[in-house]
């Protein structure tokens, strides 16, 4: 992720000094002070310091005046001090020349008798960050962290990271980090204990990638004796160290039960911690111990409820939102868990906006036979909310809890209810889940069609009511007598309906419309057919032209295709995968919750944290394909159903990114066919909406459509790889850093495959015999992780790249290509998938 | 690992920025955010409180017209910097005596030495106002005057806190007071909803503990309660012990010195409001009548008093004339109205359109100090007063 362009600076407002000639004269006057011992002089060395600092504050840049402030630096008055370690900790690093003044007041600060101010010098000298004053550190250092005053050695601790930042060789060579370690387990200061490990975990994650000893300290951070002294010690530490301690617990691999119990016995209280963040860390603590205990698991689910809803209740606003995104993961995992609870998610009048929004999710999510009738009740309220926003919200929530099947009856009733406000925002968003209550309950026709006839077209704006609404004339046109006329009369107005999405379904309403009443639609038909032909929209034109062309084919073919039976949905697609769920269940407790995506979809590569699923390979995969997939599932998101030209609309991106690429039919032609595939698509089972559509399955879709044969079996690839293929992991790195996706698929594993797969090692020993070579993976069931390579066997070398990430419960592999020669990659596909395909059977 | 601090006012102007880490965070990122606040409708109390930008993701917190601005990179517990936020709020409102631009502004000093201490290199450190106040003096009005007299006026005390070298990290070792007090304050808050026909929706009780105490060595005290079977879910201050509670449901602990929150705690669903508010509307043609009345329902022995109504018009209503028999009406921004009754006079129930304060709940049965070398003075009182009390129409 790129930063932005940085927006150009403000220019000062006018009170503030217009610049150079104010710090001139600054400089002067601190000048005339700097060797003054007369009485008073301190004083005036404040008022001129703090002026100097509130120009820094406001961003003029004053490091002009650095020497002077240096010269004026010798004092024994500690707020002067403290003024100048702020001004020097601000520009020393612009000014790395005059920083070496400093060194000798903070050197000598160092030494002084008074604990803090020793402390503080000791902060200033770190801070300096300065890469050739290293040398100058090393001694102070070593200093403060033997120092009487348990304040300087939480202050060096900290220190030894700064220190580890701007050399990480010079940290290394003075031996701090043993220091540390031996600091962190005699310590009597508690801070000083947590200020050790915050900073030994900060270095280890860093440099556990560079070399074995690094990554075994960082296994010796997380070692029964390690995690036990600091658990004996918890109430000793103040809140924040707690929570690090906390972190640090939940990574800990407990050896068995017992071990389990005893830390969760020794954190219970701290479920009663008066701070969330604690009280929160402790939770993930008692989440992530008893993964494997199915029972605990429940038990500490039940535990941890009147923490979880006291903490959304009391507190602010900005804890509430915290919290009900974690909520909200948990209730995925145990639906039942709230069920009895739901009056506490009940909106407040004064909540803001953000918070009623998740609320309304959390009432969605815990719906169930027992509490349906009262939350629907207490949704109703809301819809006639004076904040709009959340009004609609809340009638979408409606149609969710609908569509969960509970108590449909008294919810269809409610929505009918809705359409009789006559407010024009509940109009449209209650049409909308009217038609998609429909779809799945079409044994509701009746009482819906009757009064959704009575909604005059007139009231309806919205693009998506309104195209629910014509769906739902043309698919009951029979039991609507003005269908006809309702239809006519929108088709007479086709030049003002800005919406293509509308157009759209009034095509596609008026064909069925006309299967159904032909003598009352022909010529509404006829109208609409001609519109379309005209329409400058190219989806609305393909789609007439397409009609018309059916029409004149075959009346009942297009019957046939347009109208067919329809069964009813049973499901709705998820927006996300349960893997993506999981995935962020692992990471409770952190801001991927409050993203609802896992931190690799959203954290930069060098920061994430390196303790994360399988190390070694996890740093390889990120680049901005990530960034792609992130923005993917935020699409995916925004409609409970996607209709056509919506998917098309939004998912422009998906379906002619790569696949469109390699297509080559003439253009017009191809896209009227791929609407109307994905239209049938979406009409008789939704597909799963954040699977990108590729070049493969669609030409087979098309295929399939126009009658044509498909071969049973892919034909023998004709690419030849080298069985030799050699790539070392820094080369492999730095490829796949610089290559683009070629391909990006998914694809499905046989049963026999799924079976085979237990262990990495097997699937690498398979592709081997391929000429298809591994170079890392890593995971375990039903997550693994592979990266494999390949080389061209003949012409100039050229390497395919893949990394392919299997869930055996699904039985699914996606699979990204990246390759020296992209127009190979398919070939190299196609050969993957064959190999895939025999795994397991032979 | 915070990286950055900033603190903005409502305009969205920088008033101050402190760097955590070697990571510089560029100033610019205030001018995207405050883009975003403007995109957003422009009120930043209306803002989530994460944020993610391109380069950073923010935490922000808007408290008395300032917005605590932190920015990170890194994964980290949500609630940390939320709290964090929080924490510097609610220190610099005791140390300043309130918080705005102004305030912040002619106290720049003290903001940051308070922050260098609540934070080293992006991981907060000690946020306990107490030890704070130890280590950095509040510029109060006695250290404004020692210093004329005095002719010194650093406020920073020349000693570190003894804390820092106590097992007992929230007291110093060897406390001597002049006075030998302590009070203990019972605030709960009622929040509530009530249907259009008067019937309870939704009713929490949140209540807290707060102690100020001014006792000299090492106070050793237990805290008890007539009736704690009503307590469900409480929190305590690092000072309680555990075990007691567990065991007998008595509260026992060293206190810190000064004021401090020694408790909080829900309690369990209550089935009646001691006051009513009920709205009645009646519409004919474009006019509607309003009519609210509230009065107590029964009797809680004690006073009600500082009842303030307050309710939004929908933006279809063009113009409202509302008066009433008792108390003040006012007109607040978005057609917000505000209805201040004060107390329910005896004669009458006030019409029209709930702040209020109210006594009820947990009631302290006896406070024991022990290991005290005279008897203080014990204070009590007990409060209760309405978070939202919410009556839908």
């Amino acid at each position: 992720m790129a930063p932005p362009p940085a927006p150009p600076q403000k220019s000062p407002s006018p009170s503030q000094p217009s610049g150079k000639s104010e710090v001139s004269d600054l400089k002067l006057q601190l000048r005339q002070l700097a060797g003054s011992r007369a009485p008073g002089a301190d004083d005036s060395k404040r008022d001129l310091f703090k002026r100097v600092i509130s120009y820094m504050t406001v961003g003029i840049d004053v490091s002009a005046a650095f020497s002077e402030m240096v010269m004026c630096s010798a004092t024994s008055d500690i707020v002067l001090k403290k003024m100048c370690y702020l001004y020097v900790g601000n520009y020393a690093r612009c000014h790395p020349d005059l920083a070496l003044l400093t060194i000798n007041f903070l050197q000598k600060d160092c030494h002084d008798e008074d604990p803090m101010i020793r402390g503080l010098a000791l902060r200033s000298l770190c801070s300096l960050r300065v890469p050739n004053l290293v040398e100058y550190l090393v001694a102070p250092l070593g200093a403060g962290l033997k120092d009487g005053s348990s304040y300087v050695r939480m202050v060096a601790a900290v220190g030894v990271l700064k220190l580890y930042h701007i050399s990480a060789a010079t940290c290394f060579d003075s031996d701090f980090p043993a220091v540390l370690k031996s600091l962190m387990l005699t310590d009597p200061d508690a801070q000083v204990v947590a200020n050790c490990l915050f900073v030994l975990q900060e270095i280890w994650n860093l440099e556990a990638n560079k070399s074995e000893e690094a990554s075994r300290e960082r296994e010796t951070l997380l070692s029964k004796k390690l995690v036990y002294y600091l658990l004996n010690r918890i109430k000793e530490f103040n809140e924040w160290a707690q929570c690090l301690v906390l972190e640090l617990v939940a990574k800990y691999i407990p050896s068995d039960s017992d071990d389990i119990f005893d830390i969760m016995n020794l954190l219970e209280d701290r479920l009663q911690h008066a701070n969330g963040a604690v009280v929160l860390a402790t939770i993930k603590v008692f989440l992530h111990l008893t993964m494997s205990m199915t029972d605990v698991h429940q038990q500490v689910y039940e535990r941890i409820k009147a923490p979880l809803l006291t903490l959304v209740g009391s507190g602010s606003s900005e804890q509430s939102y915290a919290v009900l995104s974690h909520l909200h993961l948990l209730v995925m995992r145990a639906p039942m868990l709230f069920s009895s609870d739901y009056k506490h998610f009940y909106c407040q009048f004064s909540d803001p906006s953000y918070v009623k929004k998740l609320k309304l999710e959390m009432l969605t999510a815990i719906a169930n036979e027992s509490n349906t009738y009262e939350i629907v009740t207490e949704l109703c309220e809301y819809a006639g909310n004076v904040d709009v926003p959340i009004a609609r919200e809340s009638i979408r929530a409606v149609g969710k809890i609908a569509l969960q099947q509970y108590d449909v009856n008294a919810i269809v009733d409610r929505l009918l209810q809705f359409l009789e406000m006559e407010k024009d925002y509940v109009t449209a968003e209650t049409l909308v889940l009217v038609k998609d209550l429909l779809r799945k309950y079409p044994q509701w026709s009746h009482d819906c069609i009757a009064v959704v006839g009575n909604i005059s077209s007139k009231n309806v704006q919205e693009p998506k009511a309104k195209a629910a609404l014509i769906w739902m004339l043309g698919e009951y046109s029979q039991d609507m007598p003005d269908a006809p006329y309702i239809l006519e009369s929108l088709i007479e107005n086709w030049d003002e309906e800005n919406a293509a999405e509308v157009r759209l379904h009034l095509l596609t309403a008026a064909m069925k419309c006309f299967f159904k009443r032909p003598p009352e639609t022909q010529k509404a038909l006829g109208a609409a057919l001609a519109a379309g032909l005209a329409d400058s929209h190219q989806d609305v034109h393909d789609r007439a032209l397409f009609y018309y062309r059916l029409l004149q084919y075959d009346v009942s073919v297009a019957e046939r295709v347009v109208n067919p039976p329809k069964q009813a949905v049973s499901v709705f697609a998820d927006t996300q995968s349960s893997e993506i769920k999981d995935r962020i269940f692992d990471e409770f407790n952190s801001l991927s919750v409050v993203y609802q995506k896992p931190s690799y979809m959203f954290t930069d590569k060098e920061h994430r944290e390196p303790f994360e699923f399988s190390e070694e390979i996890g740093n390889l995969s990120l680049g901005q394909e990530s960034v792609g997939n992130a923005r993917r599932y935020d699409e995916s998101d925004k409609d409970l159903l996607l209709s056509t030209s919506e998917r098309e609309e939004n998912g422009g991106p998906n379906t002619n990114g790569p696949a469109a690429a390699g297509y080559s039919a003439p253009p017009d032609y191809n896209s009227s066919l791929v609407s109307l595939s994905s239209q049938t698509q979406s009409e008789t089972a939704i597909s799963d909406p954040g699977m990108p559509k590729h070049t493969s399955q669609m030409t087979l879709a098309i295929d399939d459509l126009l009658g044509l044969s498909v071969p049973a079996a892919l034909a023998p690839p004709s690419l030849k790889l080298n069985p030799k293929a050699v790539l070392d992991p820094g080369t492999f790195q730095r490829k796949w850093g610089q290559l683009a996706v070629s391909i990006s698929q998914d694809c499905s594993i046989s049963p026999q495959g799924v079976a085979a797969l237990t262990t990495p090692q097997a699937l690498i020993r398979h592709m081997q015999a391929s000429s298809i070579q591994c170079i890392a993976s890593g995971g375990q069931s039903p997550n693994f992780k592979f990266f494999f390579f390949a080389q061209k066997l003949d012409g100039p070398p050229s390497f395919f790249l893949m990394e392919c990430i299997i869930n055996t419960s699904s039985a699914k592999a996606q699979v990204k290509i990246k390759a020296d020669d992209a127009t190979a990659s398919e070939a190299f596909f196609a050969l993957f998938q064959s190999a895939l395909s025999k795994f397991g059977v032979l | 690992m915070l990286q950055c601090l900033f603190f903005l006012s409502d305009s969205g102007e920088v008033m101050l920025e402190k760097q955590m880490t070697g990571h510089r965070v560029d100033r610019s990122i205030c001018a995207w955010f405050w883009d975003y606040v403007l995109s957003q409708g422009g009120d930043p109390s209306k803002i989530l409180p994460v944020v993610a930008s391109p380069t950073h993701y923010l935490f922000q917190l808007f408290r008395d017209g300032i917005i605590f601005l932190a920015c990170t990179q890194v994964e980290m517990p949500p609630l940390m910097g939320i709290e964090f936020l929080r924490r510097v709020a609610d220190v610099l409102t005791d140390y300043l005596g309130g918080l705005n631009e102004d305030l912040i502004k002619d106290n720049f000093i003290i903001v940051y030495e308070l922050l260098d201490e609540m934070m080293d290199n992006g991981f907060p450190l000690t946020t306990e106002p107490n030890i704070l106040r130890e280590m950095i003096t509040p510029p109060n009005i006695v250290s404004k005057m020692l210093s004329v007299v005095t002719g010194k006026n650093s406020n920073v005390s020349t000693r570190l806190p003894d804390a820092t070298a106590s097992c007992i990290p929230w007291r110093k070792t060897n406390m001597k007071h002049a006075s030998n007090e302590i009070y203990v304050n019972l605030v709960e808050e009622i929040d509530a909803v009530f249907s259009r026909d008067g019937a309870l929706v939704k009713c929490e009780i949140y209540g807290e503990v707060q102690v100020d105490s001014h006792l000299p060595g090492l106070p050793d005290l237990t805290l008890s309660f007539s009736n704690p079977s009503i307590l469900n879910d409480m929190r305590f201050h690092p000072c309680v012990r555990f075990r007691p509670w567990e065991s007998d449901q008595i509260l026992s602990f060293v206190p810190p010195d000064g004021e401090f929150k020694l408790m909080s705690y829900r309690v369990k669903k209550l089935k009646s409001t001691p006051i009513y508010v009920k709205p009645h509307l009646t519409s004919d043609t474009g006019n509607c009548h309003i009519n609210v009345l509230v009065g107590v329902r029964n009797d809680p022995g004690k006073t009600i008093d500082s009842i303030t109504v307050q309710f939004q018009l929908p933006f279809c209503v063009a113009s409202a004339n509302l008066t009433s028999n008792h108390g003040t009406v006012n007109i607040l921004a978005d057609k917000t109205w505000s209805w201040s009754i004060g107390q329910i006079p005896k004669d009458k129930s006030p019409s029209l359109s709930g702040n209020l304060v109210l006594e009820k709940g947990l009631q302290i049965h006896r406070l024991d100090i022990k290991n005290a070398p005279s008897q203080p003075y014990k204070g009590f009182r007990a409060l209760t007063q309405a978070g939202e009390y919410e009556v839908r129409s």
